[in-house]
């Protein structure tokens, strides 16, 4: 019988912080263990981790990075009692970290496939990691489309990455932005984004290919509605589900939806599977 | 199995022969009133041990899922962080336990020990303890108004999964041993071989026991069916919450629940300890994520979360065994009557009703 214990968190060490939208941080940290580090690399996107601020409490977060670069990073909104203590920390400051859990996105059989992100605000935190993990294998992959949109220009979120993704032949990648202000320099599109799926130029190919949802309950209902629409069929759809999460494993019971567990059977389902678990998302 | 026959008055012997190997052996003993309650045998209590008395409402569970368990503590000390998990092993035997009981820590198990995750809080707690079941056979003592555990095939007698099981014949009890560890104990002199005649006894006690049972839930398959299947209307849902008081008590006497939140205090200066207590899927917090957003708000839908859990056919096969014991405690504490013999009649007559309206 295995003698882990499941529920214990290896101590981490905070490296560097950096701001990425207002409220929104990326958290740079390795592990005390080196040995701890080698294992945690291993994990696939769309998998996620415990954080625990010792004495506030522990929540999940997702992996934006991809496994095929050299740091480990989270991105975090402050908005509860955890990640708001989590943003209270310094460079050089000691967290825990337990994980990586959960299933991830099936990377591998989706090899030959053309890749859609559609991405709304933060949800492209969790998409990221598929977004880098793709370019990093741009050979085993179609065509890779990423469509991001967010309230107002002061919300897109790892600017550094739009650039760079905007810049690059590898992968077509479209932003909007809900409104603007007077101040703002934005000459882009303008509108929700499934409003850039029928843009002349863009053509989303349909057959062969894995549509990527991650963003905001509302975005997700009318994205899936145009991606019905353009002939994706629901099974080719995947998004990332987040819950109330204590354990990460499987144990304590709250993210537990119709037949799944969040945490052992997700985070990633495919639309088919969520219409299935009969709950809001 | 192995099974042998004791005299009556040799029955406390067994709890002698376990305490001499260590263990403190727990028994339930009379409270007051109707209630009952666990507590280590001694030379003190010992004249008040009583064979056949109700079940108590505070489940056995809490010997191998305790409802506060420390996880772990955490120390700062020099910048550094000293995580420490905090184990408590000690041998406990469990001397009359009811057959419900046994299969409700069976449950744990399949739940807690199975699949990837293995839980070694409640590995250290459970391979530490000696399960001596009572088979129940006395109506209106062992066998109260609410037990139902002829529709979950978890009693009177249990089949499986204790140590050893003790029935009473009346002037003898029969010892079966359902393991080697209870077979063990076979090695004391007051264990005597069985006749035919004392098997013929077993099964026709046991044969007038059923018939004692005042709940005898029928519907019970059906209602898996009917929940596995998504058949039981919103309309029915909804009746079922509009009487659940959101109180909580019936996961907290379950046997079978197995939910927990995790919380931290502050212990010392620099040190705090990591907690599990039980939760409860009726509380509206359950599924509240920080922000605010709820994606379980109605207590319809709790309810609804609560029973789909325990009945439908996909968790049966996870875990092999059925979150719902047949012990009718929750039946027992609910003010709302919806425990589970209810809404099981409450989706029977429910799809009475809407087979009258099919056109």
């Amino acid at each position: 019988m295995p003698t882990e214990n499941i529920y214990l968190p290896k101590t981490a060490i905070l490296d560097r912080v950096t701001d990425e939208i207002a409220e929104v941080k990326t958290f740079h940290w390795h592990f005390e263990d080196e040995a701890e580090q080698k294992a945690f690399k291993k994990f696939r996107p769309g998998q996620f981790a415990q954080v625990s601020l010792f004495g506030v409490g522990e929540f999940p977060t997702s992996l934006p990075p991809s496994p095929t670069e050299q740091e480990t990073f989270f991105t975090v909104r402050s908005v509860g009692s955890c990640t708001s203590a989590l943003h209270q920390l310094k460079p050089g400051d000691k967290f825990g970290v337990r994980g990586p859990y959960g299933n991830g996105f099936p990377m591998d059989a989706y090899e030959g496939k053309n890749l859609v992100f559609v991405a709304g605000g933060i949800g492209l935190i969790p998409l990221r990691s598929c977004i880098v993990y793709a370019l990093n294998n741009r050979d085993k992959y179609g065509r890779i489309q990423i469509f991001y949109g967010s309230k107002t220009p002061s919300e897109l979120m790892y600017v550094a990455n739009l650039r760079e993704w905007e810049q690059a032949t590898a992968v077509e990648c479209s932003l909007t932005v809900d409104r603007t202000c007077p101040t703002d320099v934005w000459t882009g599109n303008i509108g929700v984004v499934g409003s850039l799926f029928k843009k002349p130029g863009v053509g989303i190919p349909v057959e062969n290919t894995i549509a990527f949802v991650c963003g905001p309950p509302v975005m997700f209902r009318f994205v899936i509605n145009d991606l019905i629409d353009l002939g994706f069929e629901e099974r080719n759809i995947v998004s990332t589900l987040e819950r109330y999460m204590k354990c990460g494993v499987g144990k304590c019971g709250h993210c537990c939806i119709g037949v799944a567990y969040v945490c052992t059977d997700g985070p990633v389902f495919t639309y088919e599977q969520i219409k299935k678990l009969g709950e809001d998302i | 199995m192995k099974a042998r026959i004791i005299d009556r008055d040799d029955v406390l012997k067994i709890a002698d022969l376990l305490q001499g190997q260590g263990y403190d052996v727990i028994a339930p003993f009379p409270g007051r009133g109707r209630d009952t309650f666990f507590e280590s045998i001694s030379d003190e209590n010992r004249q008040r041990f009583q064979i056949h008395l109700p079940n108590p409402y505070y489940p056995p569970k809490r010997f191998v899922f305790p409802h506060m368990e420390r996880l772990l503590t955490v120390r700062r000390s020099n910048g550094d962080l000293l995580i420490e998990p905090t184990y408590r092993e000690s041998k406990r035997a469990l001397f009359g336990i009811r057959s419900c009981d046994v299969a409700g820590i069976y449950h744990l198990d399949r739940f807690y020990l199975g699949r990837e995750y293995h839980d070694i809080y409640y590995e250290k707690r459970r391979r530490n303890l000696f399960l001596v079941n009572v088979v129940c056979t006395v109506p209106g003592a062992d066998i109260n108004n609410e037990c139902f555990c002829l529709c979950t095939d978890t009693g009177p007698a249990a089949k499986d999964h204790f140590d050893l099981q003790l029935m009473d014949l009346g002037d003898e009890f029969m010892v079966v041993a359902g393991t080697p560890a209870g077979e063990a104990l076979f090695s004391d002199s007051m264990f005597k071989r069985g006749s035919e005649a004392h098997r013929e006894k077993r099964v026709a006690i046991l044969n007038e026991v059923r018939k004692q049972f005042k709940k005898t839930t029928s519907w019970f398959s059906a209602t898996v069916r009917y929940v596995s299947q998504g058949a039981v209307l919103d309309k029915t849902w909804e009746e079922i919450g509009n009487r659940c008081l959101e109180c909580g008590g019936c996961t907290y006497v379950c046997p079978a629940c197995t939910c927990f939140t995790v919380s931290d205090h502050q212990t010392g200066s620099d040190e705090i300890e990591r907690v599990r207590i039980w939760d409860a899927c009726a509380l509206a917090g359950f599924t509240r994520m920080a922000g605010g957003h709820n994606p379980r708000r109605a207590v319809h839908d709790r309810r609804n979360r609560r029973f789909f859990r325990k009945l439908a056919h996909y968790f049966i096969q996870r875990e092999l065994s059925m979150a719902c014991v047949g012990c009718g405690r929750c039946a027992a504490v609910c003010h709302g009557d919806v425990g589970m013999p209810n809404v099981v009649e409450m989706i029977r007559r429910a799809s009475l009703e809407s087979d009258t309206h099919a056109d």
